[in-house]
Parts: structure tokens; C-alpha cells; sequence
């Protein structure tokens, strides 16, 4: 089950950290998408 | 085990955990037998060999013990408990995997079992009512799905997710993928039905040979849409597409569950986004010497000035913008300091900084007199659209006496196209930079927001429009370098000295003074001495009177028009460009606000005879009144008017 908003949030915070940065919501948004496509690619296999 | 073995065990038991008295009941207690054949050889003085045989007999057969070997010797283990059994050390349900197994095993709810040494602040989550007509409406969407297939579709069980979750995905369903778009009825956080429909527990109806074969079922797969929101959303799309398509509404869903995340681990300032663990610190001291900082410049300040001036971080350095964001979270988390900044330009204000604009006009008096603009009378549209503001970059607009007076603008639509929007729901105001090029002077001017039903305005152009304009002057509003930064020019014209209307502030009257200016003006709004001599017989209300939009018009129609009638009844007729010159004279409304009210007002009416002129009839009762007291030959008083709103001098 994936909750938007709140399943993988630590794997955004990681990137978040390395990032090193302040990031635009815009960024967090396509970087968290990203991180569940993978969750979801993940899991179909 | 015979009696004597079974004895000679006992007595060997109770010797052995005589030993162990104090072990625990399964720890092992071991005696080697060669201890115990010279322990029980000297007891009962027999032969070691025999006592041996009798012992190694005896512990044999009793299963209580356990024989071991150690490098040649004989050991017997035994415990408090009987037999020795080794202890199992597999942990099979510690603490760790009680806080992390499953991997997201606490709700919100039941965030108090979590041990900490710090009590992190956690926001109270309140539970989310969804109204009964929407839970309604998705048993109807549900009802319809199961409807439209019912000889393939088996029921669907339908899992109830807890309230306030707000997006679920998930769907195992027959391939190929069908995006299976799981509508809620309405954009609130909503539940979205998982959905299992395991093929393989499919009813299949029994194939009839005069009917068509069913297709060969395939395996399932899971799905890859993800319902957000009532959006329905496939992952297997490249990123960039969906935020193309569902960007704002996916960005303030994101950014409000990272607001309520209860451990805070993502924090937010404007759209920007940060990790809660990387923020540098501020202390009191660090703020007291913002503060003053601030005040020793005078004026709101950037937070890369402050950043530079007193941090001397520049951005080059690595921590830079990770330092800039921590101070503007740190600042907009403190109620001594006040954010007035635009997107992409943070500036900072702080208690005791000198107020921008005139004191003459009180913040909430301004409202009230802009209320209009919130009420739907705002056609400052009606010659430039939307686009062409946003396309152009300004605004061109005439100046009213009372806009050229105070200092104000109203903050209509086509300034709102122009100027940026408030960067937060709660801002209250924004400080902008005004530059003159005209001048090469530079004016701070606060851009007071719309709140509720009071309306917005820019203050802080007083000594710009006094010093070069006169009202009736064209003025354009540009954009300048920066977000904050605009520009006002006018056009300029020849040396032109006429007699114009001011305001007698120590008299508290209108009056008319030669004044000399160098703008291009439109004449039909300068308000002349020649064609408006009436405009000095306004009566400078308290600004707490001018919000009573019908009594400005009744004292307006009053003193500007002509008057006819009987003396009993006089009648006035003004014409509208008389009214709309007259009233912006006391305070800002637009013409499509004037054309209400004169629609409006029972005692004012079009004259069939002239367009654009109106007719107004004062109440006959303050007439009666007056004629009752000039009879009684008692000293002229001033009449008090109906509605209790008009306005009587002895008030002022």
C-alpha cells in the first residue's frame, strides 16, 4: 500500500540531506515521484 | 532404575543443587563423577571402583542427568529444574522490531508508545469529518462500477481505510493494466478503495458451446496508478510528465502532509523544502542583533542582506543557501519579526520600525474604504485586459484627489496583475521599492493584501505624487530589476499653474490654492477652481465617516448639483462625471461602484431628460423639520438626517 505524502518520505529526506540544498517543492515533487515508480517497479517484480 | 539407584540418584540430586542453590532454576550445575566416587567412597568406606559402577549406574538410568565427556572426565549436568535443557537464545520479538516491523507501524495515534529523551513537538492531528453526503456519493460511484460488470466482476470487498488518509494505491487487477482511475467524489482527502480482484478467485461462468469462449484470463499484475486527491495517477510515467499535469494540485498535497508529518522531518519555508536536522541554529542573541540591525537601517531588509551584513556569508560558500534558509525559517517563527517579502525576494520587518505611508488614513479605515474592489465594483480592467498587465509588465492609471491626497492606491485588479502575490495564506503585507527615474529618487511602499471583505491598497506614494503630480496626472507602474522593484514615471508636460483643490488640514476644509506642476493631466479629472468651484463646499468627513458609501453620495449630489424643486422639496441635479469627481474627492470608488449605488438609492433617480444626469430628492422629513424650527424663530440647528448616518457638523 503507498500512501502519497507519506510512504518513502525518509527515502526524499535522504536525497534531501545529500542534496545539501534547499529544494523548490516543485523538485521534492518530481524527486518523490520518482522514488515511487521505483517503490511500484520494485514491487511488480 | 531400581530403589537403590533411584536413592543413590536423589541423594546425588539433591547434593548437586544443594550446590547450585543460589543459580538459577535452569542453569546447569555440573559435578564430575570423580568428585562425586571420593565423596561417596569416604561416606560409606567402600571401594571407589564399586561406588563408581553404582553412580555411573545409577545417573545413567535417572533423566534428570546428563552425561558429558570433557577431555576424558566425566561430567553430570543437571539444573534446579530437572533435567538441563540449554536456553534458547534466539530473540524472536525484541524492541527494535516492535518499533520497525512492519515499516510503518505507527499511526499517528499511537505516536505516545514511542520512548524518547526529548519530547519533540507533535501536533495534535484531529480526526478529518467527512460529510455523509459524500460518503453517499462514493457508495453510489462503487455501486455503478459493480453495475456496469456484473457478470465478470465478482462483489468487491471493499477495505475500509482510516479517515484522514488521504491517498491509497495499490490495485492488483487483470492485465494488461488498465488504469483504474478510483474517483473520489470530491478533491478532500478522501479514502480510495483497494481493490483486490485476484483472478484466480473469479467466478467464471461455465462455457456454454453455443456461446462465445471467454478470453484466456491472464496473470495479474499490479497496478501502477496511484489515486491522489481524486487524481489518478499512473507511475509508470515519466515524473515530468505528471507534474506537468498535476503539478499544483500534487505540490500542495505533498507539501501539506510534510507539514503534518508529526516528527517534523521536513521543514518548509515558502515553497522552499529542507531537512529539519540540517537547520542552523539562531539563539536570542542572534535575533536581538537582527532586530537591531534592522532598526539601525530603518527600513525592512532582505534576507541576503542580513545574511551578508551580519553573518558575512556570502554565495559562494557551500552552507549558503542551506544558512539563508534556516534564518528565514528561524525569523518567520518569531512574532517580533514580520515577513513583508515577495517570491523570490524575502524581506524581513520587525517591531519599532517607523510605519510606511500616511497616519492620516488608519489601516482598517482603508479597508473598509476599498471594500469595494472584494464586493465585485472593480473595472480597473475595463481598458487594459489581465494579459497585456502580465505581458507589458505595467499598469497606467489616473490619479484621484484622494489617491494623490493620501498616498494610496487602491490595490485593484489590474495592480493585483502587476504586483506579486502574497507569498503565504496569512500575509498581511509586502514591502516594495518604488524607483523614480524621473527623480532618481527611490519609496518604500507596503502593499496591504485583501482580507475578508475589507480590500487592499498601496501606501507610501504621498510625498512622490505631492511633490510631482497633481490628481488627474496619468501615472504608469512598472516592473523593475528585481521582484521587489518597480518603477513610476509620468508623463511630463509643460510649466502649467493652475488653482486646484487641497485640503486645509488645520481648518479640516477644501479650499483652492495656486499650484504649479509639470505632468501631463486629463482635464476632466483636475480638479480646477474654473469648472469644479463646488468641490470647496465638500465637507472633509472624519475618514470613520467615509466608509458610508450612501451618505458621501447624498452630501456629494447635495453640494454638486444644481438645485431646483420647491423649497419645501428642493431636487438636485448632478451630472455622473460630477459625482465620480466629487466623491474621489473623499474617497476612492470606481465608476461601476457609483452606478450601483445611484441604482440603488430610492431617493436618486436618472433624468429621463438628460443622460448621465440624476435627479435627488433629499427625505422630506429633514425639510419639514427645518421649516418647524425656523417657525419657532429658535436658533438655526443643523437638521439630523435619516439613517442616522448623515452627516452633522456639530459631530466633527
Amino acid at each position: 500500500m503507498i500512501v502519497f505524502g507519506d510512504t518513502a518520505v525518509d527515502r526524499l529526506l535522504q536525497w534531501l540531506r545529500a542534496s545539501g540544498e534547499p529544494k523548490d517543492v516543485r523538485e521534492l515533487l518530481v524527486q518523490y515521484l520518482e522514488i515511487l515508480s521505483e517503490l511500484v517497479m520494485e514491487e511488480s517484480e | 532404575m531400581t530403589a537403590t539407584t533411584g536413592t543413590l540418584a536423589d541423594e546425588v540430586w539433591r547434593l548437586m543443587t544443594a550446590q547450585g542453590i543460589l543459580f538459577a532454576v535452569d542453569a546447569p550445575i555440573r559435578q564430575t563423577l570423580q568428585n562425586l566416587v571420593e565423596f561417596f567412597a569416604a561416606r560409606w568406606q567402600r571401594d571407589p571402583a564399586q561406588v563408581r559402577a553404582e553412580l555411573e549406574a545409577a545417573l545413567a538410568a535417572d533423566e534428570r542427568f546428563t552425561r558429558e565427556e570433557v577431555n576424558g572426565q566425566v561430567i553430570f549436568v543437571t539444573s534446579r529444574q530437572g533435567r538441563y535443557v540449554p536456553r534458547d537464545t534466539t530473540d524472536i520479538h525484541t524492541f527494535k522490531q516492535r518499533l520497525y516491523e512492519p515499516e510503518k507501524p505507527l499511526p499517528i495515534d499511537d505516536l505516545s508508545v514511542v520512548v524518547s529523551t526529548s519530547r519533540p513537538a507533535i501536533t495534535t492531528v484531529e480526526p478529518v469529518y467527512i460529510s455523509d453526503y459524500w460518503i453517499e456519493q462514493a457508495r453510489l460511484v462503487t455501486a455503478k462500477a459493480a453495475e456496469r460488470e456484473p457478470d465478470v466482476e465478482p462483489p468487491v470487498p471493499v477495505e475500509a481505510v482510516p479517515e484522514g488518509t488521504p491517498v491509497i494505491a495499490e490495485q492488483p487487477v487483470a492485465a494488461p493494466v488498465t488504469p483504474v482511475v478510483v474517483e473520489p467524489p470530491s478533491a478532500a482527502p478522501i479514502t480510495a478503495e483497494l481493490e483486490e480482484a485476484p483472478v484466480e478467485t473469479m467466478p467464471i461462468a461455465e462455457p456454454v458451446e453455443t456461446a462465445p469462449k471467454p478470453e484466456p484470463v491472464q496473470p495479474a499484475e499490479r497496478s501502477t496508478v496511484l489515486v491522489v486527491g481524486g487524481m489518478a495517477i499512473d507511475l509508470s510515467r515519466p515524473p515530468a510528465e505528471i507534474v506537468a499535469e498535476y503539478g499544483p494540485a500534487l505540490e500542495r498535497i505533498l507539501a501539506e502532509r510534510l507539514e503534518q508529518d508529526p516528527l517534523r522531518r521536513i521543514v518548509s519555508f515558502g515553497r522552499m523544502h529542507y531537512p529539519e536536522d540540517k537547520l542552523t541554529s539562531f539563539g536570542k542573541n542572534d535575533l536581538r542583533k537582527i532586530r537591531d540591525y534592522i532598526l539601525e537601517r530603518n527600513e525592512p531588509l532582505l534576507d541576503t542582506e542580513i545574511v551578508a551584513d551580519l553573518y558575512y556569508h556570502n554565495p559562494r560558500q557551500s552552507d549558503y543557501e542551506g544558512f539563508r534558509f534556516s534564518l528565514n525559517y528561524r525569523l518567520s517563527r518569531e512574532k517580533d519579526f514580520e515577513f513583508v517579502g515577495v517570491e523570490g525576494a524575502n524581506i524581513w520587518s520587525t517591531k519599532g520600525l517607523p510605519a510606511i505611508g500616511s497616519k492620516r488614513v488608519k489601516a482598517a479605515e482603508m479597508g473598509q474604504l476599498t471594500s469595494y474592489l472584494i464586493e465585485g465594483f472593480d473595472d480597473s480592467l475595463a481598458d487594459q485586459s489581465t494579459d497585456s498587465i502580465v505581458a507589458s509588465g505595467s499598469v497606467t492609471r489616473w490619479l484621484t484627489f484622494f489617491e494623490w491626497e493620501f498616498g494610496v492606491l487602491p490595490l485593484d485588479a489590474a495592480l493585483a496583475a502587476l504586483l506579486p502575490k502574497p507569498v503565504f495564506p496569512d500575509q498581511r503585507s509586502a514591502v516594495l521599492r518604488f524607483e523614480s527615474p524621473q527623480h532618481f529618487s527611490t519609496y518604500l511602499v507596503e502593499v496591504r493584501y485583501p482580507t475578508g471583505n475589507r480590500g487592499g491598497w498601496l501606501q507610501g506614494l504621498e510625498d512622490f505624487f505631492r511633490e510631482h503630480l497633481v490628481p488627474g496626472a496619468l501615472i504608469t507602474i512598472s516592473r523593475g530589476d528585481a521582484v521587489n522593484v518597480f518603477t513610476i514615471t509620468y508623463e511630463e508636460a509643460s510649466e502649467t499653474t493652475s488653482r486646484l483643490l487641497t485640503l486645509d488640514e488645520k481648518k479640516n476644509k477644501f479650499a483652492f490654492a495656486n499650484m504649479t506642476f509639470y505632468c501631463a493631466v486629463d482635464d476632466d479629472l483636475l480638479p480646477e477652481q474654473n469648472r469644479y468651484g463646488k468641490l470647496r463646499n465638500l465637507k472633509a468627513f472624519p475618514m470613520g465617516e467615509r466608509r458610508k458609501a450612501e451618505m458621501i453620495l447624498e452630501h456629494v449630489c447635495e453640494t454638486m448639483g444644481e438645485r431646483g424643486g420647491s423649497r419645501e422639496q428642493p431636487v438636485y441635479r448632478v451630472s455622473f462625471a460630477d459625482i465620480v469627481m466629487a466623491y474621489n474627492v473623499l474617497r476612492p470608488a470606481s465608476r461601476s461602484f457609483l452606478l450601483a449605488l445611484l441604482a440603488n438609492h430610492p431617493a436618486i433617480a436618472a433624468d429621463p431628460a438628460a443622460e448621465g444626469m440624476y435627479l435627488f430628492t433629499p427625505p422630506q422629513e429633514e425639510t419639514k423639520a427645518e421649516a418647524i424650527e425656523e417657525d419657532e424663530d429658535v436658533p438655526a440647528q443643523p437638521a439630523l438626517r435619516r439613517r442616522s448616518g448623515r452627516y452633522i457638523e456639530e459631530d466633527e
